[in-house]
């Protein structure tokens, strides 16, 4: 594995106030079309915002929204540092 | 009749706007099958009827929560003739992604930009001309918390009713659009709905179309897997990439947003609400705040309601037949029951209503997600959500709280599964009507410990609520259907007083319809089942003795007096008592030295004659003063015979019996039939519980309270207390609860559930403590602390223990 880190970004490794763009998602059924339907899509522009006071789940401004995501599933969002 | 549905996503002002259209004419109730609320109303214009219902919010047509799914089966089954369709004019562009599909649907749509206040405070232009064409749909501006666009969007509803669909608006799909009208073409099915429309849902792979159109899912997963293959696209996804790509077209033609990138003011409060260290503090203060003003708030209120309420029992003790001394006719005695039983529950409406209203703030104002997300890494650990929060803190997280709203507010929690648990746990909080048995308890056994004991029950219960949560989530409810924790903080929104005030005094005539008449039902069953079949004849002849030898006693006394021809009759004399015991009754509720009076004159000129006797302060006649106290003692027998009565009559009563008959099994946990008939009886309202087991301790000697009779009965030990509290600390819920856990899990099973499961928790906990207890020789206090202890530690190490991943957690 030499690919470097900034490739295998996960949408839950961002720092906070980070921003980033959408690459994929690796989630299927349900998950993927809610995802989808909240706009998680390649190319929207991410924007780390806060963690919850404990640290689980967190906060991201996507197309002009706020949303809150688990860790769990923020794993399964690939993004670009931008 | 013109069917008018108001959809759009969530937050963007339907209700509001639905409340604007109706006014306080609309009708609530659930949904078909489900616990979601229909509201809807029916408003005349120009001389036609419409039906105009409140969709839930969606932000799509996906099927994620079970609002959702009511919006979409409503949208497609039934008749809908116009489609209004509500969006957050502050937030355009990611409404439309919902606007598009409503207008592929090809049914007419009205389009209101409603929140154009806020679109006008942040400078947001919208061009409505353009987007009216560009859409080709009708288009209308709103400010639906100023009541603003009333007159507009009925006007645009006539017209979108007559008129019909030219052309449907489309979004071209590009390489998609061929699979598209392959699968229009297969499509038979002739429906009000776009044939296009049905083709796009089915290409989706959306279960619920493919079955209305007659698809298998086997042939659309090949089709995807085709279109994959050819163009390395996937369609989930470029469906998604399209419609955003189409809002984002349009919002660059037709809006001008001139502080694009300045921080908002949502942003700005929640850098302070979500703030990391600050969060809990502002979490802890609105709970408490919550708490303070509709549980404690509201039960200061109710002092006030009380008196009303006293004075409707009053009324109706007027209105039926009197006692003949002991003799209390049963309709009597029947309406009195069943009064008391209904004001025990009416009690609560000042408390429902404040709460209501503070839920339906905190839910318009937006504070509600945040709290789920603050909360959700606690209660995730045990199977619960973080919207659990609320549900708990109003069923009694602290001292006292009520099931009923606390199950009520369950509502919003889309993940099924914690919806569920968080119903079945809240039961477990500390029911207000506890509070007294536990202070008849305490107060008989524990009476220099009390502080102590109070905070070990208030807290084990949290503990208590939470280990159940866990239990429930990793066995029966393992299999129910959990979604993950995706979800909008909306923008923070000034609730409107009107929308507020409807909301609470809807759900309170919810409760009051749907839970007062089941628990009125059960009232008559337990007054039944604890009245007959009476009082054995011996028994009752010596009570009959003893009266007969007090009249005597009073015969006597008043022959010396000149009034005697006033009582030289027996029916004479209990007129006299009733109508000194009615008098007092009234006189207690009778505030102020003027209404005293007035109450005098009252009874004087209703009784002319009898009425000194009872109130001889005022006659000057020396005879009236002595017949008075002969009264008095008459009375005070007569109260104390009554209740013998009534103490053997239970103790002889089918509820006696069964009580009697559950010995074996409640023996372990020190349970005679007494104790089991206080807490059968207090399954109707936690009242009973401390009302029966006084009037079974009521030994009728003046001044001697309950708990200390039941302290010096000598029967019972520290020990037979605690198991005790302990059976009452995981008891079920009452009657009322049960007909709302029904209600909101539309299950009977649940509810029956919901019923045995602590019962046989608390028989079982209380037996073992007890039965430890008393073979280790612990005291009352010691047996209570190991129990917390061991209650505690159970709790905190179930959170260390992770729970099984869910289904949908799939991934590379
Ligand atoms: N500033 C402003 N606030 C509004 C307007 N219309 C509604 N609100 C507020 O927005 C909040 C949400 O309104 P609701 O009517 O409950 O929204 P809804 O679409 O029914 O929401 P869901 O039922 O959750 O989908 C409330 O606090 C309203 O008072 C408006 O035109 N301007
Ligand atoms: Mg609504």
């Amino acid at each position: 594995m030499t690919q470097n880190s900034k490739a295998r970004l996960l949408l839950s490794d961002l720092q906070q106030d980070q921003k980033a763009t959408v690459k994929t998602c690796v989630a299927n059924g349900v998950l993927k079309q809610k995802l989808l339907n909240m706009g998680i899509i390649p190319g929207a522009e991410i924007l780390m915002i806060r963690n919850a006071p404990l640290r689980d789940p967190i906060e991201i401004g996507i197309q002009n929204y706020f949303l809150t995501i688990r860790r769990s599933e923020a794993k399964l969002i690939r993004v670009e540092a931008l | 009749m013109i069917n008018v549905a108001l959809a759009g996503q969530p937050n963007s002002g339907k209700s509001t706007i639905f409340n604007m259209l109706s006014g306080v004419n609309q009708h609530v109730a659930n949904y078909p099958g489900v616990t979601v609320d229909k509201k809807s109303a029916c408003i005349k214009h120009h001389g036609e009827s419409y039906q105009i219902v409140d969709l839930p919010g969606t932000y799509s047509f996906s099927m994620f929560s079970l609002e959702e799914r009511v919006a979409k089966s409503f949208l497609l089954d039934e008749e809908t003739d116009v489609i209004v369709n509500v969006v957050d004019a502050s937030n355009l562009r990611r409404n439309l992604y919902l606007t598009f599909q409503l207008l592929e649907l090809g049914k007419p749509v009205v389009l209101v930009l409603n929140m154009m206040d806020v679109a006008k405070r942040r400078e947001i232009a919208i061009d409505c001309d353009m987007l009216a064409q560009m859409l080709n749909v009708q288009i209308v501006e709103s400010i639906g918390s100023q009541q603003q666009g009333k007159a507009e969007i009925l006007a645009a509803i006539e017209r979108a009713s007559q008129q019909s669909m030219t052309k449907p608006f489309m979004i071209n799909y590009n390489e998609l659009e061929t699979y598209i009208a392959q699968l229009e073409k297969q499509i038979t099915l002739e429906s009000t709905i776009a044939r296009r429309w049905l083709a796009i849902k089915a290409l989706e792979g959306d279960d619920l179309i493919l079955k209305k159109v007659g698809l298998t899912t086997e042939s659309i997963r090949d089709l995807t897997a085709t279109v994959h293959t050819r163009h390395d696209l996937d369609v989930d996804q470029s469906f998604a990439c399209q419609r955003y790509a189409s809002a984002d077209l349009v919002y660059h033609k037709c809006v001008e947003e001139k502080q694009l990138g300045k921080v908002n003011l949502t942003a700005k409060i929640d850098r302070l609400i979500l703030n990391r260290w600050l969060a809990f503090p502002i979490l802890g203060l609105v709970i408490y705040l919550i708490y303070q003003l509709s549980i404690i708030g509201g039960y200061k209120l109710t002092n006030y309601t009380w008196p009303l309420f006293a004075s409707l029992k009053n009324i109706v003790i007027d209105m039926v037949p009197e006692a003949q001394f002991i003799d209390l006719p049963p309709i009597t005695d029947f309406a009195i029951w069943m009064v008391n039983s209904a004001i025990a529950l009416l009690n609560y409406l000042p408390i429902f209503f404040i709460l209501f209203a503070l839920i339906a703030i905190l839910e318009d104002v937006g504070y509600m997600p945040r709290m789920a997300f603050i909360l959700d890494r606690v209660f995730r650990r045990y199977g619960l959500h973080g919207q659990s929060t609320l549900p708990l803190v109003l069923g009694g997280a602290f001292v006292g709280g009520c099931a009923v709203p606390g199950i009520m507010a369950t509502k919003g929690i889309a993940d099924e599964r914690a919806r569920l648990a968080t119903i079945l746990t809240v039961p477990y909080m500390n029911c207000l009507a506890k509070v007294p048995f536990y202070t008849l308890l305490l107060g008989a056994f524990f009476p220099n410990q009390m502080g102590q004991m109070m905070f070990y029950i208030s807290t084990v219960t949290l503990f208590i609520a939470l280990i159940v949560a866990r239990f429930l989530t990793s066995t029966i409810l393992a299999n129910r259907e959990t979604a993950p924790f995706i979800m909008e903080l909306p923008p923070y929104h000034l609730p409107t007083i009107k929308g507020v005030l409807l909301r609470a005094f809807q759900r309170v005539y919810l409760y009051i319809k749907k839970v007062v008449t089941v628990v009125m039902a059960v009232a008559v069953v337990l007054f039944v089942l604890l009245q007959y079949p009476g009082v054995p004849g011996d028994k009752m002849a010596g009570f009959r003795d003893e009266a007969n030898n007090a009249l005597a006693d009073f015969d006597r006394q008043a022959k010396k007096t000149g009034v005697y021809t006033l009582v030289d009759e027996q029916t004479e004399v209990f007129a006299l008592i009733n109508l000194y015991d009615g008098y007092k009754a009234k006189r207690m509720l009778a505030g102020s030295k003027k209404a005293v009076v007035a109450l005098d004159q009252l009874f004087l000129a209703a009784n002319p004659q009898l009425f000194p006797l009872v109130r001889p302060e005022n006659s000057s006649r020396a005879d009236a003063k002595k017949i008075n106290k002969a009264v008095r003692k008459l009375s005070k027998v007569n109260k104390r015979l009554q209740m013998a009565i009534k103490s053997e009559k239970i103790a002889n009563s089918f509820l006696g019996l069964f009580g009697r008959a559950l010995e074996p099994i409640t023996r372990f946990s020190g349970f005679d039939w007494r104790i089991n008939v206080a807490f059968l009886s207090s399954f109707a309202a936690r009242e009973s519980a401390v009302a029966t087991l006084g009037s079974i301790y009521e030994t009728g000697q003046a001044g001697q309270r309950a708990e200390e009779s039941i302290a010096q009965d000598g029967v019972y030990t520290p020990l037979h207390a605690v198991a005790m509290l302990l059976f009452m600390i995981l008891s079920p819920p009452c009657i009322a609860t049960m007909v709302v856990v029904k209600l909101q899990s539309n299950s009977y099973k649940w509810m029956l559930f919901a019923t045995f499961f602590p019962i046989t928790l608390g028989i079982i906990i209380s037996s073992l403590f007890f039965t430890l207890a008393s073979s280790l020789g612990w005291s009352g206090i010691q047996m209570m602390q190991y129990f917390y202890i061991c209650v505690a530690a159970l709790a905190l190490a179930l959170a260390f223990i992770k729970i099984k991943p869910s289904a949908w957690q799939v991934g590379e």
